[in-house]
């Protein structure tokens, strides 16, 4: 082994760790047990939550897996009217919180609703709650999440070559067939790590949840919280999704195998073509998804929106843009640039299954609710303080819950995976022989990073960053928690008015996120169209 | 018998073929030769119905497959196999797999004796079980022709199918390959840059020059 590898070991387990610390916070409340909340957890709550929590991850899952996948194949094999349209509005859905399509869809069909209002008068039926069982949150989160397996698994099919499907084709194969036996296993990885986000996104998610009433394991992490006062039993209970969260993660990591079966090139022809009534069907289909996931509810923001300005615009939604922005673009760089060191390719790396898992671990946070993060975050500052002050220091407590240096701890440890497995993408394509190339040439290391590595990485730093900033501008929970006075943010004032059921005046603030989201998102598909 | 009449392709501004005309009685052998970039493959696509062009008929066995550079009858019901000129192996499968690709609707027995057959005429015995990734270039063209001939293809385009092999594989290869597609009466044509290639396997051989066929 060269010896700089202990240098370079001892840096990035040092930035894994100070990512990972939440998590370690976290598992560390294992040492205060408390066996009555226990008890009480373990019978009364948890065995509904968790049966809960298991149809909405199931019913969410197939969903997202279904509609991500067939809306990918078709966008990138087979023309159709509106296909060029179509690809890049099927991106859009992703800059809408969760938490907005979840309000605007509970507002539409809520008792006051039109729909039910129009049911009752028009119709004579009696109305109907949509918080009944758990379709009309699994549909809401199908809505919001099919993104993540949708952008993966078209970046999969796009490198797939198009010379295996002709080559299918001319063995008599037709389109299903083809799907199933060669597009689809080929696109597989990709699709079960987009399946993976979106788990860990409904496990971790607060805002949808919240809004319908619909109690997960989430629920029994604040209510250990908020109810009992124990810090101890909500982080105890979090590191259980942590661990869900890691066997997901190594479920995916054994499903992907050593599957590498890309090209390079990007092929633009369609392998089919659908024109006349079959391709009408298929943009209607994709149209009304779209419709549904963007379309319609921005509409009703818009109508909402529009109605409320006329009583009262104010400045204070300059204030609101203001530390939002301030917020995610300073957490996107900083997590942007760690994940950038993490992700850089490095033979010290390779041989070393330590720096292998303390990078996993740093990318674990993803898993852990943001408010669990933040309440992580609060006592491991605590402890920090009353270590301090029992050597005869300060408590840093007053610095620390001033400034916005937790939230921004928060947002890195949290949406670090999100940053690092784009970079870590990008880095895919740079093959070992153009590193020993460069090496035989007597190129240093750090002008092999700055004129390699990083180049060819470039997309993928952006990608990642946008993603970044587009999850950020969202988050909800830890924002909620770690704010400092005077920080509220987009995010926060939707929340709020929305859980009063302030639909109309939570429009205008959901808007604005939304537009946001939407422009980075373009500068995505435009950046992912260029490389 | 095979007819392929009026076909023009251009990519862009650029002319490739211009009124590109070729006929084959069942069971020809065809070679087809001429300099890299010369539109050989490019017929071949047509020909398979995977492209469309600007003009250019193509009849099979009296079937009008292809008119004024359309194609009427989609790629996978053409019942014409192709060998691809970077091989276009399923890389999800082993060999087995690819090659009964295209027999699925046999009985599973039908198909493993089809594959054993086939794998002992390319010379791989005891590779079905192998992945793509872990053949040399010259196995997996060999596994991308036995893949082709399964199904027993009306008409077999061959492009550059024997390139990756050294002179004395290729030789007892393309003799052996000739003498199936002469005993199963599968018409086809070889893209090839080699001359003596070329006059081995085929019984009658073309150049393409200036964008149009001769026959020699
Ligand atoms: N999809 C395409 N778009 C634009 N130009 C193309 C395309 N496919 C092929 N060409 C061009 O058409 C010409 C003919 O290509 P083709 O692949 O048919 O040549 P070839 O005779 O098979 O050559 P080789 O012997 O090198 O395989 C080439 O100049 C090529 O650059
Ligand atoms: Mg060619």
């Amino acid at each position: 082994m060269e010896k700089n590898c202990l240098k370079s070991k001892v840096w990035i387990s040092v930035l894994a760790l100070l990512v990972a610390m939440p998590i370690f916070v976290v598992a560390m409340s294992w040492l205060f047990p408390e066996r009555e909340l226990w008890a009480h957890f373990s019978t009364i709550l948890l065995p509904n939550l968790i049966s809960a929590t298991v149809v909405l991850l199931i019913g969410v899952g197939i969903g997202v897996t279904f509609l991500g996948t067939i809306l990918a194949y078709l966008v990138v094999m087979v023309e159709f009217p509106g296909r060029q349209w179509l690809e890049w509005a099927l991106f859009l859905p992703f800059a809408v919180p969760a938490y907005v399509l979840a309000f605007v869809y509970l507002g539409v069909f809520d008792y006051s609703g039109y729909v039910q209002v129009w049911m009752r008068e028009v119709l004579g039926l009696s109305g109907f709650d949509i918080r009944t069982g758990s379709w009309a949150i699994i549909l809401t989160f199908i809505l919001v999440f099919y993104p993540y397996v949708y952008m993966m698994a078209r970046a999969s099919f796009k490198r797939q070559k198009i010379n295996i499907i002709e080559a299918g084709r001319l063995l008599g194969t037709g389109p299903l067939r083809t799907f199933l036996k060669i597009s689809l296993p080929l696109a597989r990885p990709a699709a079960a790590a987009g399946l993976l986000v979106t788990l860990m996104e409904v496990l971790a998610d607060f805002g949808v949840v919240s809004l319908f009433n619909f109690d997960t394991f989430t629920t029994a992490i604040y209510s250990a919280w908020g109810d009992f006062r124990s810090i101890e039993v909500a982080a105890q209970l979090a590191s259980l999704l942590v661990l869900v969260a890691f066997f997901l993660i190594y479920f995916e990591k054994k499903a992907r195998g050593q599957a590498k079966y890309y090209s390079n090139e990007v092929a633009n022809r369609k392998p089919y073509r659908a024109f006349g009534v079959m391709g009408w069907l298929i943009s209607i289909f994709i149209f009304s998804v779209f419709m549904l996931a963007f379309a319609m509810p921005m509409l009703q923001l818009i109508i909402w929106g529009w109605t409320y300005s006329g009583k009262g615009w104010s400045v204070k939604y300059i204030d609101l843009i203001i530390s939002t922005l301030i917020l995610t673009v300073s957490a996107t760089l900083i997590t942007v640039s760690i994940a950038t060191i993490l992700a850089l390719p490095n033979h010290c790396k390779k041989n070393s299954s330590w720096l292998k898992s303390v990078i996993n671990i740093a990318t674990l946070g993803y898993a852990l609710p943001g408010s669990i993060m933040a309440v992580g975050l609060l006592y491991g500052i605590n402890q920090v303080s009353a270590i301090s002050i029992y050597f005869g220091g300060q408590s840093i407590n007053q610095i620390i819950f001033g400034s916005i240096a937790l939230l921004l701890f928060a947002y890195i440890s949290r949406f670090m995976a999100i940053g690092y497995n784009s970079i870590k993408a990008s880095t895919e394509q740079i093959k070992p022989i153009f590193t020993q190339s460069a090496r035989l040439l007597g190129v240093s290391r750090l002008r092999l990073i700055w004129k390699i590595y990083l180049p060819m990485m470039t997309p993928g730093i952006l990608a990642g960053g946008l993603l970044v900033a587009v999850d950020i501008m969202k988050e909800l929970p830890a924002t909620y928690l770690l704010r400092p006075f005077g920080w509220d943010t987009l995010a926060i004032q939707v929340y709020e008015l929305s859980a009063e059921g302030l639909f109309e005046q939570a429009a205008i603030p959901a808007l604005i996120m939304v537009l946001f989201g939407s422009v980075l998102m373009i500068i995505f598909q435009y950046l992912d169209k260029k490389s | 018998m095979l007819l392929v009449n009026h076909l023009s392709i251009s990519y862009q501004a650029t002319q490739i073929l211009n009124d590109f005309y070729l006929s084959l009685a069942t069971g020809d052998i065809f070679a087809l030769l001429g300099d890299s970039g010369s539109g050989k493959s490019s017929a071949l696509r047509f020909i398979s119905g995977l492209d469309e062009a600007q003009s250019g008929q193509v009849v099979l066995n009296g079937k009008q497959l292809s008119n004024n550079g359309i194609h009427n009858v989609a790629p996978e019901l053409r019942k014409i196999g192709m060998v691809f000129q970077d091989y276009a192996l399923f890389p999800h499968m082993n060999v087995k797999k690819n090659i009964s690709f295209g027999i699925y609707n046999l009985s599973n027995s039908e198909q493993k004796t089809k594959v054993e057959e086939l794998l002992l005429m390319i010379g791989l015995k005891g590779v079905e079980r192998k992945y793509p990734h872990q053949l040399s270039g010259g196995e997996q063209q060999r596994v991308a022709l036995a893949r082709a001939l399964a199904p027993s293809p009306k008409l077999l385009l061959l492009d550059e199918p024997f390139s990756s092999l050294d002179k004395h594989h290729k030789e007892r290869l393309v003799l052996q390959v000739r003498d199936i597609l002469k005993k199963t009466n599968i018409t086809s044509i070889l893209v090839t840059h080699d001359k003596y290639e070329a006059t081995i396997f085929a019984d009658k051989v073309g150049v393409i020059k200036n964008k149009k066929l001769t026959i020699n």
